[in-house]
């Protein structure tokens, strides 16, 4: 609507009165006429026909609606008063810096290196478990290590016993791989998280986590790969985790902690110049 | 030469008898009455679908059942499918955007009403079309019968010579007709949203649902048209002798599948926006924070916009693309998950540290942070190409969707009719019949759904009529059926909630939630003309300025 309409519709309003676009049937009896229109298609031409004049009739009275001038409606402004109120009146403010603000952020954290060597040591403390369980259930050292082969080795999770307590150099090397990769990985996970729960380290990384991650595996692996999971021996696979989690978490629960810059205000963290923080012009 | 503008006196509604006020609702321009007409009709198709839902599960029971005809079965399962999305999710939720965007805004209506009244009616008489193939699908002299060919209607099936008789053309029609209608509500969106802001409202200080509006909006008008051209091309090859989806005489087999889901899949994101858009208004209320990240979450509604016009053919990894076109759709369908998990992340950011009021829309928002994840999840694993080759076309497909379009977006719906029911109708819903409704939905919603994942990874294809006993999928049938029939009466209960809070409910007020946006500045339900003076605003949280005018938002955006 340009300016002059807007002012002439201004000057039209009676005080206590809004002008608002008058209902209209024309919309509702074009769309009936298009539906009708199409509607013809698949059942009889007179059908269209209909829906033609509809369509047309529709036209007409649409533009009479709005051509050569908009037919609006006077609408009476109803008194009411509507006041703004809060349910709860006051709101807090939380001040950055503020003690208890943030405070899910570890202060201390382990480094990098903390969870390399945890990966490292309970890596080598599972493969002493797993050679374990080979001798003890299989004969043989390389029953287990093979095992963990077939998970990349399509052929190995179908083959014999005998052929899984034979030495395999692929194998070896595949098995090798996996485990050093996924200990360090798992390793430096420790490492990450322990800090969230400061208080029960070894609890956490000794027997929830390995717990958690068995249990998914358990649930996943009839369904990912059931010739496989008809191999695993479950509860030495629990022991073996649980060996690693042990091992992994007191390695690193162990280790020296580095202090974050945390429980610093931000505008410090962010070397910002601040009241409060910078000292004062004549103390420097 | 000045513009003249004739004025008439209107009438008192409410001393009309009955025939004159259901007239007053068939003439209406008024966005709030053609946004309750969008949302009653939606909600009428989604009893009717849920039904034909419930017909299906009751089928799937048991195997080897026979409680329809798999002729029947094929109609319910295209009916349900087509119903819940063109007649069900678009309707109420671009209902609630014509209902509450004017009023967001500061705005008196949208700036073409009577467009937007055509729009309806265009809707609502191709729904009708559609179901009237119930009569006439075979022609009006034959039996009749309903489409059967799926939702995606995949060419060169619904060709003539696989597809006789009418009822596909039924389908094409009314879905034709709806797509239409849509794209008048997303003109009219657009141009509200750019051209009657009430004044301070930058757009930097809209509400997010006005931002997502917009974002949908938008997706409307690109997505929709080539929908309308495939169904205009089948049409053309069904009556007229052409030849685009012909193999036989040089037609494509895979240009409709492109077609179908160039629009399919923002079609999703048109669905599931608004939801977002619900979530972002109610999660910020009843935590009683502001909400986390305002303009990230702004810009990740459109980056979702954007991205999600170019993942359609993860839909088609199974006909066999090049793997240059596998690699781009997997990429970027991992892409689409970036911005909705920093969305997410905000909502959870919300949520910390709030004072959160366990209220039913507020439950229905938490059901809705948690499933959608889960699809979002779940969409991500069949975004993996080779993954997807394993289980396209099985039951975990129709798990994952039906997460993101029960779990996600059914849950919002009811979460907002909750939240907004208030405004409309000056009258709140009942919190007990609520709380039934929705701890009876989610368990529902989890007993069909979450055993239907397994189903489908022991290998039950979807679509299929009927299966035989002893392969693993009784169980978890008997379990998804049973989840069927208790949605059903969580639905039963919320209809019932509805209907008693209409008449009985207790009074709402202008503001029951304690809310910020504008249109809880205004009585309930408000008066036809919204304000009667137009707003001013400062921030995104105007009524927070008005009830906190000691600690104002104004003063930190």
């Amino acid at each position: 609507m340009s300016e002059g309409a807007i002012q002439s519709q201004a000057r039209r309003e009676p005080p206590g009165l809004i002008a608002a676009p008058a209902p209209t049937a024309w919309p509702m009896i074009t769309a009936l006429g298009v539906t009708m229109a199409f509607a013809g298609l698949v059942t009889s031409a007179v059908v269209s026909a209909v829906g033609a004049v509809l369509i047309i009739a529709g036209a007409v009275g649409w533009f009479g609606e709005v051509f050569p001038q908009e037919h609006r409606e006077l609408l009476e402004v109803e008194p009411a008063v509507v006041s703004a109120g809060a349910v709860r009146p006051a709101a807090a403010q939380v001040a950055v810096g503020e003690e208890g603000h943030r405070a899910i952020l570890p202060l201390e954290i382990y480094p990098y290196s903390a969870g390399i060597k945890g990966g490292v040591a309970g890596g080598f403390a599972m493969a002493a478990l797993a050679v374990i369980h080979g001798l003890l259930l299989h004969n043989s050292p390389w029953y287990t290590i093979n095992i963990l082969a077939a998970t990349a080795m399509a052929n190995l999770a179908n083959a014999n016993v005998a052929t899984l307590s034979a030495f395999n150099a692929h194998a070896f090397v595949m098995a090798l791989i996996i485990h050093a990769v996924v200990s360090l990985l798992v390793g430096l996970l420790y490492g990450v998280l322990l800090p969230i729960v400061p208080r029960n380290p070894i609890f956490f990384g000794g027997l929830v986590a390995p717990l958690l991650w068995s249990g998914l595996l358990f649930a996943a692996l009839r369904v990912i790969n059931p010739v496989l999971n008809a191999r695993i021996e479950w509860g030495w696979f629990v022991l073996c985790q649980i060996g690693f989690g042990v091992v992994a978490g007191v390695v690193v629960a162990r280790s020296e902690r580095i202090r974050t810059f945390q429980h610093l205000p931000f505008a410090m963290r962010m070397g910002i110049e601040a009241p409060g923080i910078m000292p004062r012009k004549e103390s420097r | 030469m000045e513009q003249e503008i004739a004025l008439t006196a209107v009438d008192d509604q409410a001393a009309l008898p009955l025939v004159g006020r259901l007239h007053q609702w068939v003439v209406t321009v008024d966005h709030k009455r053609l946004g309750l007409m969008y949302i009653g009709g939606g909600l009428f198709f989604f009893v009717i679908a849920g039904l034909q839902a419930v017909t299906m599960r009751l089928q799937l029971a048991f195997p080897d059942n026979h409680l329809v005809a798999p002729q029947v079965f094929n109609r319910l399962m295209t009916m349900h499918g087509t119903a819940m999305v063109f007649l069900v999710g678009m309707p109420i939720l671009t209902g609630f955007f014509n209902y509450l965007v004017p009023l967001m805004i500061g705005a008196r209506d949208l700036a073409f009403p009577r467009l937007n009244s055509f729009g309806f009616w265009l809707w609502l008489f191709g729904a009708l079309l559609l179901y009237f193939s119930y009569i006439g699908g075979d022609g009006l002299y034959g039996a009749g019968s309903a489409p059967d060919v799926g939702w995606f209607a995949y060419a060169p099936l619904t060709e003539r010579a696989f597809s006789r008789g009418n009822s596909t053309d039924y389908w094409i029609l009314s879905i034709l007709l709806t797509s239409v209608g849509s794209t008048a509500t997303a003109i009219n969106i657009v141009a509200t949203t750019f051209s009657m802001r009430c004044k301070g409202m930058a757009l930097g200080k809209m509400p997010v649902l006005v931002w997502l509006a917009l974002v949908v909006a938008f997706l409307m008008l690109v997505a929709l048209p080539p929908l309308s051209a495939a169904q205009a091309m089948l049409l053309l090859d069904r009556y007229l002798g052409a030849h685009f989806f012909d193999t036989q005489a040089g037609g494509s087999a895979i240009l409709w599948q492109h077609f179908f889901w160039i629009f399919g899949h923002p079609e999703v994101y048109i669905l599931v926006l608004p939801a977002f858009a619900f979530a972002s208004e109610i999660i910020p209320v009843f935590s009683r924070k502001v909400i986390f990240g305002y303009h990230v979450m702004v810009a990740a509604s459109c980056a979702i916009g954007f991205i999600s016009l170019g993942v359609w053919a993860h839909h088609m990894f199974a006909v066999g693309m090049t793997p240059a076109g596998n690699a781009f759709f997997a990429a970027s369908t991992m892409l689409v998950g970036v911005p909705t998990g920093i969305k997410i992340f905000n909502w959870l950011g919300t949520i910390w540290g709030g004072k959160l009021r366990f209220r039913v829309p507020m439950l229905f928002s938490l059901g809705f942070l948690f499933q959608f994840m889960v699809a979002g999840l779940s969409g991500i694993m069949l975004g993996v190409a080779p993954f997807d080759w394993q289980l396209t076309d099985t039951y975990f497909v129709v798990a994952h969707f039906h997460y993101v379009l029960i779990g996600g977006i059914v849950f919002m719906i009811f979460a907002a009719i909750y939240y907004w029911f208030p405004k409309a109708t000056g009258r709140m819903l009942n919190e007990r019949l609520g709380k039934w409704h929705f701890w009876l939905f989610l368990i529902g919603f989890h007993l069909t759904f979450d055993p239907l994942h397994f189903a489908g990874l022991h290998g039950m294809p979807r679509r299929i009529y009927t299966y035989q006993p002893g392969r693993g999928l009784e169980g978890l049938n008997l379990l998804a059926s049973i989840g069927a029939v208790v949605q059903a009466l969580a639905v039963l209960i919320f209809a019932v909630n509805v209907l008693y809070s209409l008449a009985n409910g207790e009074e709402a007020g202008p503001d029951p939630w304690d809310a910020w946006t504008l249109e809880w500045s205004t009585t309930s339900p408000p008066p036809e003309y919204n304000f009667a003076i137009e707003p001013e605003v400062r921030s995104r949280r105007p009524l927070w300025d008005l009830k906190h005018p000691e600690d104002p938002d104004w003063q930190y955006e």
